[in-house]
């Protein structure tokens, strides 16, 4: 300040500044916003739905697809068109794909974009002498602010003047308290000094008016978020698993193509036929379908986890959360509910425990003592929080006030156990008081007593300890009793007691003050305190927490659950053990060397599963040291973190090999939040930059939202496994067929066309529909899948899909196959390189079997005959194979049929199946005939075995998991997901 | 760079471990273990499949496919064929017709009188149509059944036997053209004269199919010359050997790209839209003479 007014008299300071030179200021600087994160342009956003992850595979496939059609061009005087039908529809299928999954995510973007249009920020400013109104946008370097209770502080302020004024720094430091604000300078660090308030804080209470300091990036939050923006970000879980994916269909693919260009070349090919039979292969191994049945199924889950109040920002993010093994979770308002409630009382020389469940469901405690009356008397008066007006419907402690959160919980409390706090005041009106300072570190009223008609009462509350001090008596069961050390070491006990618990402790007493000394009209002056406030009588002690929220028990999940808070180490102990974080039983070194009554030193580290560090600690160890602590320790409790510690908690843990999730909603958590594997910001409690750094947003900021979040995120990488497994397996009946026409010179039992119809059609529904099906265990009782050894598709989902599901499938096709030609003359035998009369369309009399003269027409409606009954017979393995994907390790019986998503993809599969063979003018259109009644059910035994198979594998696998028995048949076909 | 070298040291770890004696991440009893696995998994695989096909062709019948439906009404077939559907030659390049000389040849072989002297098999029908002779039912094997005689002489000046280049040197070519054989397939005699075409409604004999070539496009007309049609086509003995006709183009237009259609006339024969060679083909001449 002094640089913008030391020309100026004191008097023009307190104007604030000229309107021009604001203006001037303001064209410098720039406006006083967070530059937005450099949003990726719309274009960038859909190319990358475009080429990333899956679709680079397809888009290869386009290209070698046009490529060999070039060459079909080049070198055949009639080039069969099925290369580039097939390039385009691949191409068509990344497209149409590419949009939908941008769409999605546009959809949630929008979501997220309609919290950030909130009513655009004011601020009260002081320009020329006169208050103005102004966006806080405009709020420029040198500009003299007010604020007052209930504002965000539109840029970084040193304070000036103040009076009584508390700012709520939680979402900058992550401190719940709120902290006073004075115009003194009380520390070097200015995070910890008195006299600056930070951009984006709110005002709880009180006035001050300050000098701005810092507007937009260049403020402590700016600084924050612009970290958070810098941060490197990582690979989804999900998409490291489609690229192994990938890697093993490319080998796959590469492999059986080189072989069968080997081959062929032996088997007298020319080059250029063999390139092509190479470049079909391989294309044939491109699933053409599972991107978007994978598409699909992740919107299906964001979607029903955007119904449980998990909005997912990114597609991927939606499987993330179940592959998270460590999560880092805020204390306040995730954990706990975010507002101070009264947890216990001692009085009468007992600990009280108060109802802290959100729906008032737990115990009450013995209310008719006249201590208790007493005490809730003292609470009810010496408190200066109010309900907002117009709450009468909502439940109490649901209700908004005004006030101190200490103060606000005793109203809540006194309001449930008592009755209306306001009519008690107003029996017993108020005629002096000492507010709270940090110096006597009391407040007291005096009140014109009901039950004492002429006299007043004085009542008192503050730090127990200093309250103590100012008794001489103190009452049990009503009657007065001389405060001798005996209850003075009670009262240590339940001080430590409550203490111990991480509660912030009041102590409470009053004095009668009698009607001869004082009585009505008595002038109660609180500057000279011309009335006793010591030899008091002492009633005793609240307690209040903020309570963990209901539904938040970690302790039976597998996952690390990790506490990361700005909060005291204590508080966040007592939190941490509440929630479960820190079972029970599990101790602290500290515990174990205060159980044990030895030094810190003596206790062995490695004893210890719960560990309890302190954010200035952490400042000081060295990455291995972390590394080790981390490694050893199950329950971490992280107490007065700031972000960069945040920050280097997660890269510890992500060192670990962890999948680490963050929770947080204060505006310093976004930088950890960013480099999370997956960040979840709070949707209500959350500062706009936490939101914009998270993938995921719990709309209900609660905890347990988390849990649905990992439910459906472990369901839906079990049900992707299922996906892909159905979908892989019918690769080999669509490839076979092709080598089958290379090696043997048969006619092509199935075509392209076909091929796709199967792809994209009738395996498109019920691949998605397992998507639906439910968990098999709990869920939840599993380890979290390792990302290492536990991969979406592995050696033996691809043993088992094309080894050996795939083979019978192939066989169900080749049967129906031979089973058509046969009877319509060509027997198995005779087929056998008759490939290149059967496909010169100069030939108009080849001979079948019989005898019989076949013309080229005639001969290729045959052939498409057997392509459309191929394809009938994949669909009717498919049937078997859907419902052997369905589990993993249960048998069908013991699963049952419930998934109705999947019975009905069963019957439109079928019912496709029979439309495309059957409906008028698709042999022009597609090149399918009907099929004679009899050929749909050669495939049937097949299905069968296929059903049968299976069911004995799972049968073998649960009776010996893992087992000697037949070693072989774990190795070859083991459970593919384990 | 640096991550390619680690990469290039993965694979070469993954294909050969040497620390635990892993091949491909597998050791050489898993390998073993796997690759019998397989092994039995396929052998019984083979076996289920080679048994459904065996139960398969038990339900076949040994003279007659199951269906025919796709096969008939036959297609009519012309020899030698043409390289999509077009014959062009030199009728001075022997080399250029050399090709079609000994398709034909080959297609004629059988149909040499030395081999058709058995008596078991054989039997003569006559050089005239006649009604069709019944054999029998094709399942009861009772012996052999006798086939009609058909000589190659019947094709006259397309037989071969005066000019074996069936008229290509002197640039007036044969075609062979039959009916494609099916089994049990008795094409019928047109009942009704108002589909066949006016010049050869005077031919019709009893117990004929009647061929019939003419131009395609009209631009043609006139440009074909007489077309002789030698041997018969009709009443043929159903299994050994086919009736041939022999379409003699005495007088084609030389130099010029003739589109000849050819179409046989029965009851049950029927034409498609899609398949050119059903009932009739189409041919395009090109005689150059240089």
């Amino acid at each position: 300040t002094r640089k913008f007014s030391s020309t100026d008299t004191n008097k023009s300071f307190l104007d604030g500044l000229t309107n021009a030179r604001a203006a001037e200021i303001l064209a410098r600087d720039g406006p006083n916003a967070l530059t937005p994160p450099p949003t990726t342009p719309e274009w960038v956003k859909f190319c990358r739905q475009l080429f990333g992850g899956f679709s680079i595979l397809l888009w290869i496939g386009a290209v070698l697809c046009f490529l060999a059609y070039s060459i079909q061009v080049g070198t055949e005087d009639e080039p069969v068109n099925d290369n580039l039908y097939l390039g385009v529809v691949l191409a068509a299928v990344v497209l149409i794909t590419g949009c939908f999954s941008y769409f999605q995510e546009a959809k949630s973007s929008r979501i997220m974009d309609s919290f950030k249009k909130m009513v655009p920020q004011q601020a009260l400013v002081i320009r020329e002498g006169e208050k103005l109104q102004i966006d806080a946008e405009l709020v420029v370097l040198g500009d003299l602010v007010e604020i007052k209770g209930g504002d965000r502080i539109p840029a970084d302020l040193r304070v000036v003047s103040s009076s009584s004024c508390k700012v709520d720094n939680s979402s900058l430091t992550g401190e719940s308290e709120p902290q006073t604000r004075s115009p003194q300078f009380s520390h070097e660090n200015p995070l910890e000094t008195r006299n600056i308030c930070f951009f984006s804080t709110n005002c709880v209470e009180g006035t001050a008016r300050g000098v701005v300091i810092g507007t937009g990036d260049r403020t402590v939050m700016g600084r924050i978020a612009t970290l958070a923006s810098e941060l490197e970000v990582g690979q989804t879980p999900i998409n490291i698993e489609i690229e192994h994916f990938i890697r093993i269909i490319t080998g796959v693919a590469v492999f059986l193509g080189m072989s069968f260009f080997v081959l062929s070349l032996i088997l007298g090919y020319t080059w250029l036929e063999a390139v092509i039979f190479l470049i079909g292969i391989i294309v044939a191994n491109v699933p053409e379908g599972l991107l978007a049945t994978v598409t699909v199924c992740l919107t299906l889950t964001a979607k029903r986890m955007a119904k449980k109040n998990c909005l997912v920002k990114n597609l991927e993010a939606v499987e993330t959360l179940g592959s998270t093994s460590t999560i880092c979770s805020d204390k306040t308002g995730t954990l706990t509910q975010n507002r101070m409630t009264v947890a216990h009382m001692w009085f009468d020389n007992t600990i009280h425990e108060a109802d802290t469940t959100e729906d008032q469901s737990g115990l009450g405690f013995d209310k008719s003592s006249p201590t208790w009356a007493a005490l809730s008397r003292v609470a009810g008066l010496c408190n200066r929080a109010v309900f907002k007006v117009d709450q009468d419907q909502v439940p109490i402690l649901m209700r908004d006030t005004a006030g101190d959160a200490s103060e606000s919980a005793l109203l809540k409390c006194i309001e449930v156990c008592c009755g209306s706090v306001r009519d008690l005041r107003d029996r017993n009106p108020k005629v002096s008081e000492i507010p709270f300072n940090s110096t006597n570190k009391y407040q007291l009223s005096i009140h014109e007593a009901e039950d004492n008609p002429a006299g007043h009462i004085l009542v008192m509350k503050g730090a127990p300890e200093r309250i103590l001090d100012r008794c001489s008596t103190i009452m049990v069961n009503g009657q007065e009793m001389p405060l001798d050390d005996m209850w003075r070491d009670s009262f240590q006990s339940a001080y430590m007691d409550l203490g111990g618990l991480g509660e912030r402790v009041l102590g409470f007493c009053h004095l009668i003050l009698p009607s001869s000394e004082f009585p009505r009209g008595f002038t109660f002056d609180t500057d000279a305190v011309n009335f006793p406030t010591e030899r008091l009588c002492f009633l005793g002690l609240i307690s209040m927490i903020d309570p963990p929220r209901a539904a938040v028990n970690v302790s039976q999940r597998i996952q690390h659950v990790i506490m990361v808070t700005g909060d005291h180490p204590i508080t966040a102990k007592a939190i941490a053990k509440g929630v479960g974080i820190i079972s029970e039983g599990n101790e602290t070194v500290e515990d174990i060397a205060e159980r044990l009554n030895i030094s810190l030193s003596e206790v062995n580290p490695r004893d210890a599963k719960a560990c309890v560090v302190h954010g200035s600690d952490l400042k000081d160890m060295s990455a291995e040291y972390l590394d080790d602590l981390l490694r050893n320790h199950t329950e971490i409790v992280f107490a007065r973190t700031s972000p960069q510690q945040k920050l280097i908690i997660v890269e510890g843990f992500q060192r670990q090999g962890a999948i680490v999730a963050v929770t947080g909603d204060g505006v310093n958590d976004s930088p950890a939040l960013k480099k999370a594997d997956i960040g979840v910001a709070m949707g209500i409690t959350g500062s706009d930059v936490s939101k914009q750094a998270a993938d995921m947003i719990l709309l209900d900021d609660n905890f347990a939202s988390i849990v649905t979040g990992v439910e459906e995120g472990r369901l839906i990488f079990d049900n992707l496994k299922k996906s892909i497994a159905y979908t892989l397996t019918s690769n080999i009946p669509e490839i076979s067929p092709f080598l089958l026409f290379i090696i043997a010179s048969v006619p092509l039992p199935l075509g392209t066309v076909t091929i796709l119809c199967i792809d994209l059609g009738t395996d498109m529904v019920p691949a998605i529909s397992l998507a639906y099906e439910t968990a098999e265990s709990d869920i939840m009782k599993r380890q979290p899948r390792n990302s290492k050894t536990d991969k979406l598709v592995n050696e033996r989902l691809i043993s088992m899909a094309y080894g050996q599901i795939g083979m019978i499938q192939a066989m169900a096709g080749f049967f129906t196959y031979f089973v058509i030609l046969a009877e319509n003359g060509f027997l198995p035998w005779s087929l056998v390189g008759i490939r290149i009369m059967w496909d010169d369309p100069n030939v108009n009399d080849l001979e079948d079997t019989y005898g019989q003269e076949w013309t080229y027409e005639q001969r290729k409606i045959i052939e498409f005959t057997c392509h459309t009954s191929f394809f009938s017979s994949i669909v009717i393995v498919q049937w078997a194979d859907l419902i052997i994907c369905k589990t993993r390790r249960n048998s069908l019986f013991q699963q049952g049929m419930k998934n109705r998503i999947l019975i009905f993809g069963l019957f439109v599969e079928t019912a496709l199946a029979a439309f495309l063979s059957y409906c008028p003018g698709m042999d022009v259109a597609l090149r399918m005939y009907p099929l004679k009644f009899f050929w749909w059910f050669c495939a049937l035994p097949y299905s069968l075995l296929i059903f049968v198979y299976d069911e004995v594998r799972k049968y073998i696998l649960r009776r010996c998991p893992g087992g000697n028995l037949s070693s072989a048949f774990h190795q070859g076909c083991g459970n593919p997901g384990c | 760079m640096s991550r390619t070298k680690e990469n290039d040291g993965g694979w070469k770890k993954f294909v050969w471990n040497s620390e635990k004696k892993e091949f491909l991440g597998r050791t050489g009893s898993s390998w073993l273990k796997i690759t019998t696995f397989y092994i039995i998994f396929y052998g019984c695989l083979a076996g289920i499949f080679i048994g459904t096909i065996q139960a398969m062709l038990l339900t076949l019948s040994n003279y007659k496919p199951t269906h025919q439906d796709r096969v008939a009404p036959p297609g009519l077939s012309h020899t030698p064929r043409s390289l999509k559907s077009e014959i062009s030659f030199n009728v001075n390049d022997e080399k250029s017709y050399k090709d079609y000389i000994s398709s034909i040849e080959e297609l004629l072989e059988p149909y040499n009188e030395d081999l058709q002297t058995d008596g078991q098999n054989y039997e003569d029908c006559g050089a005239d149509p006649q009604k069709y002779r019944e054999r029998g039912e094709l399942e009861n094997g009772q012996g052999k059944r006798k086939a009609c005689r058909f000589s190659r002489k019947w094709l006259n000046a397309c037989s071969g036997v005066g000019d074996n280049t069936y008229g290509f040197a002197k640039g007036k070519p044969c075609l062979i053209v039959k009916l494609n054989r099916i089994i049990n397939f008795r094409p019928r005699v047109p009942t009704n004269n108002e589909t066949i075409p006016e010049p050869i409604t005077s031919k019709v004999k009893p117990y004929l199919i009647p061929i019939y070539c003419k131009h395609k496009r009209d631009e043609d007309e006139g440009k074909i010359g007489e077309i002789k049609y030698y041997g018969f086509d009709g009443e043929p003995a159903p299994q050994y050997l086919q009736p041939l006709v022999a379409v003699h183009f005495t007088n084609l237009t030389q130099g010029e790209a003739l589109r000849i259609e050819c179409k046989v006339f029965g009851d049950n024969i029927d034409y498609s839209e899609k398949d050119r060679y059903q009932g009739r083909f189409d041919v395009k001449f090109t005689i150059s003479k240089s």
